[in-house]
């Protein structure tokens, strides 16, 4: 046998080859752990409830080890679950009429492929187009769109909302405002082909943004002026997270009459538009406004009853 | 120059190096989207066939955007480092492959070569590579930087704190910044994306963050991530700023989109070394990602992967502090699903690393891309095996503000118990101090935001 066999045969007899393998330990005492639940009101940590008047972040939630209590688990999964929802979701044909709104289509011809193909999600439809051509007041100072983006649970929510206050922000400033639309399947740059389409000096696309966990009411507006196709990114200005717990679409709407009031009188928008010394409403200022709770999504059993009460 | 090649008697012919190297990606829905991938698998497989055999010198006289139409691609090849390059350029693609996996070949000698390395020889490297490939390689790969904390070195694993808040509410910012501190997060940065892109909220925020670390004597970083424009504006306002952040794209046409050129990256980098609030002398930012030139239509034929390695040579002429990809920010139309996000990950940290960077990855999903929950959780831990600087951290991975799901607090110590990872040196030993860690398991003060002073 050779000399590295031998070692390796030692090796084997002092790790314990001769024994039997060592029996499985004593079983221990497994006590309940302590109470670790999403926070609600009643059961919160004092951190939880400070933080609450400030964020909807999830903080004070404390942890098993480095990771979740199962109770936090199920939370995040069930806002996960509903976020997906909302993304699955599609507005209904025949939605903007029903609501006095033209209704006009990007060339998008499936969900699937709204997702995958944003270059058709940012033309118009041929019968949409002549659609515009024909119905749609032309020459006019703000031209606002409605559309679905990605959340039409937004868009059929505080999108008409949004669209309302705004439209009336523009017209009590004295701007031309064209006529109301919704556009489905509708991705930011459409604003570029309709906007040119109708010859107005702003467009204001408003539309649903990617949905958060939880949560698919936001909306997001994307403003450019002289709109027309070929503008990019950096041409626009935007607004996030207009929804109750972000800017609500009443203050959102005067904030961006403001951003449309600087672009008219500026001539310009995107990164060459200065914003300085513009009264953007008080979230831009870090104004205290109370968030709305993150509410608990899952009850199960005895637990329901008693968090409920 | 050869651009065929043939499989099982088959002859595949390519038009130029722009198409082997788009030809020789591993799927991605952004590739499809501009029209530029191979057919099929087979396709791809010759066009790798021809890529192994293209030299660096060729790569470097065939940029994807021609010199006369792009700064980027001007700017890489005048600024290269001849020696370096001189090093390695007589390899084929293919045998640099080989070199990188040599285990005589490492860490500070990919350092030295990597100055002499143009995007697309990085690029098309990693099209050769297989997942576990760019783990090899990238774990092998060395970058440290040095701000407050010294970022980068073996055996560590950093985070971004990003403490988002809808309406910017500091109040809100700064409890979510003091929870993720009691994790152990927030060594590399602590990094608002503000609502408002303002100077004066940019200096606010700036300003209540910088008391948070002073008083309670954090060796890290702070940043606002509003447009470097802004930022140069806060900068006048007389704030604190450890780091000055801006988004890059592959192409001058796709960073004119973004509102920024070379020149204007400079003009910021010299007013932020003369202004910065850190030590240095890493004071840069830069966040980057598959697709974003694409999405402003400044892709010009080439594929997402080689536009992004292209961000990686704009970055580095400004020796940032931190630069990381959001992989799988931008949502579905540019990477679809779980494996493509993953790879794309993998990729960005390799490439990035190669190229000299020290590369951090934001883990992440949207809501309307196929990638589950699981799936993100994997990624954060092959990035950790990959050597990956730093991942993002924010409460339960949900960003309240750009809607989107990435790292937790609670997934920055998990990730670094599991691979015995620990923060950086400075950081850690305050950890340790305030007793939030010991050593490598929590401490008794760890998840308690009231160990922070107010």
């Amino acid at each position: 046998m050779s000399f590295t066999r031998t070692l390796i045969d030692n090796l084997r007899v002092k790790l314990g080859a001769m024994d039997p393998l060592p029996p499985p330990p004593p079983l221990p005492v497994v006590p309940y752990p302590p109470s670790r639940v999403f926070p609600t009101p009643r059961r919160r940590s004092a951190y939880a409830e400070a933080a609450a008047k400030h964020t909807t972040a999830l903080v004070g939630i404390g942890h098993v080890g480095t990771r979740y209590a199962t109770n936090v688990v199920l939370q995040f999964q069930a806002e996960l679950a509903v976020a997906h929802a909302a993304v699955g979701t599609e507005l209904p044909e025949g939605w903007a009429e029903a609501n006095g709104l033209l209704p006009l289509h990007s060339q998008v011809t499936s969900h699937r492929q709204f997702l995958l193909r944003p270059d058709l999600g940012r033309r118009l439809d041929a019968p949409s187009l002549s659609r515009l051509g024909e119905r749609a007041r032309r020459g006019i100072d703000i031209q606002p769109i409605l559309a679905d983006g990605l959340s039409a649970i937004a868009c059929m929510g505080s999108g008409l909302t949004l669209l309302g206050h705004f439209t009336r922000e523009c017209e009590a400033r004295g701007w031309s405002v064209g006529t109301p639309m919704c556009a489905r399947f509708a991705r930011v740059w459409l604003e570029d082909e309709i906007g040119e389409t109708v010859n107005c000096k702003v467009a204001a696309i408003l539309l649903g943004e990617r949905p958060g966990l939880g949560t698919g009411d936001g909306l997001s507006a994307y403003l450019v002026y002289n709109p027309k196709i070929g503008r990019s990114d950096g041409d626009r200005n935007m607004m996030s997270n207009i929804h109750a717990r972000g800017a609500p679409p009443e203050q959102a709407a005067r904030r961006l009459a403001v951003l449309a009031g600087a672009m008219l009188d500026q001539k310009t928008s995107g990164v060459p538009l200065n914003l300085h010394g513009l009264d953007l409403g008080h979230e831009a200022g870090g104004g205290y406004r109370a968030p709305e709770p993150r509410v608990r999504l899952v009850y199960s059993g005895s637990d329901s009853s008693k968090e409920k009460a | 120059m050869n651009l065929s090649s043939s499989i099982r008697g088959v002859g595949y012919r390519f038009g130029s190096v722009k198409d082997v190297l788009a030809k020789s990606n591993p799927p991605k829905s952004g590739d499809d989207l501009a029209g530029i991938s191979a057919r099929d698998a087979v396709e791809r497989v010759a066009a790798r066939a021809v890529l192994a055999e293209l030299t660096l010198a060729d790569l470097r006289a065939n940029p994807v955007v021609p010199f006369e139409i792009d700064e980027l691609s001007r700017m890489v090849e005048s600024t290269l480092n001849e020696d370096a390059y001189s090093a390695v350029k007589h390899l084929s693609v293919g045998q640099f492959r080989e070199w990188l996996l040599e285990p005589t070949t490492r860490g500070p000698t990919l350092r030295a070569v990597a100055p002499g390395l143009t995007p697309e020889m990085a690029a098309a490297t990693c099209k050769l590579m297989s997942n576990m490939d760019l783990l090899t390689v990238g774990a092998k790969c060395e970058v440290v930087v040095r701000a407050n904390s010294t970022l980068g070195l073996p055996g560590r694993l950093s985070s971004r704190l990003q403490p988002n808040h809808p309406t910017d509410d500091v109040e809100g910012i700064l409890y979510s910044t003091r929870e993720g501190l009691s994790y152990g997060c927030g060594d590399a940065v602590i990094g608002v994306n503000p609502a408002t892109d303002t100077p004066e909220s940019t200096a606010q925020i700036l300003t209540r963050l910088h008391e948070v670390r002073v008083k309670n004597n954090i060796p890290t970083q702070h940043c606002v991530l509003s447009h470097v424009t802004v930022q140069m504006k806060a900068l006048d306002l007389g704030c604190p700023m450890d780091l000055m952040f801006q988004s890059m794209s592959g192409s001058e046409k796709g960073n004119r989109a973004f509102g920024i050129s070379i020149a204007l990256i400079d003009e910021a980098y010299a007013k932020m070394k003369a202004k910065t609030s850190n030590r240095g002398p890493n004071v840069m930012y830069f966040e980057t990602g598959q697709g974003s030139a694409l999405s402003s239509d400044a892709h010009h034929g080439a594929d997402q992967v080689t536009l992004e390695a292209r961000c990686y040579g704009f970055a580095r002429r400004y020796k940032p502090f931190l630069v990381n990809t959001v992989v799988g920010f931008i949502g579905p139309e540019y990477l679809e699903d779980g494996p493509q996000i993953t790879r794309a990950g993998l990729e960005d940290h390799f490439m990035g690393k190669l190229m000299g960077l020290p590369m951090g990855c934001d883990a992440c999903f949207t809501y309307h891309a196929r990638m589950t929950q699981d799936e993100v959780e994997s990624l954060k831990v092959l990035l950790g095996v990959a050597g990956c600087t730093y991942l993002m951290s924010m409460p339960v991975g949900d960003d309240i503000m750009l809607n989107y799901q990435s790292t937790s607090f609670h997934d920055i110590p998990s990730v670094r118990g599991l691979l015995g990872k620990r923060p950086t040196p400075e950081f850690d030993a305050w950890l340790n101090e305030v007793g939030i860690m010991d050593g490598l398991k929590p401490g008794e003060r760890f998840g308690d935001p009231g160990v922070l002073k107010r």
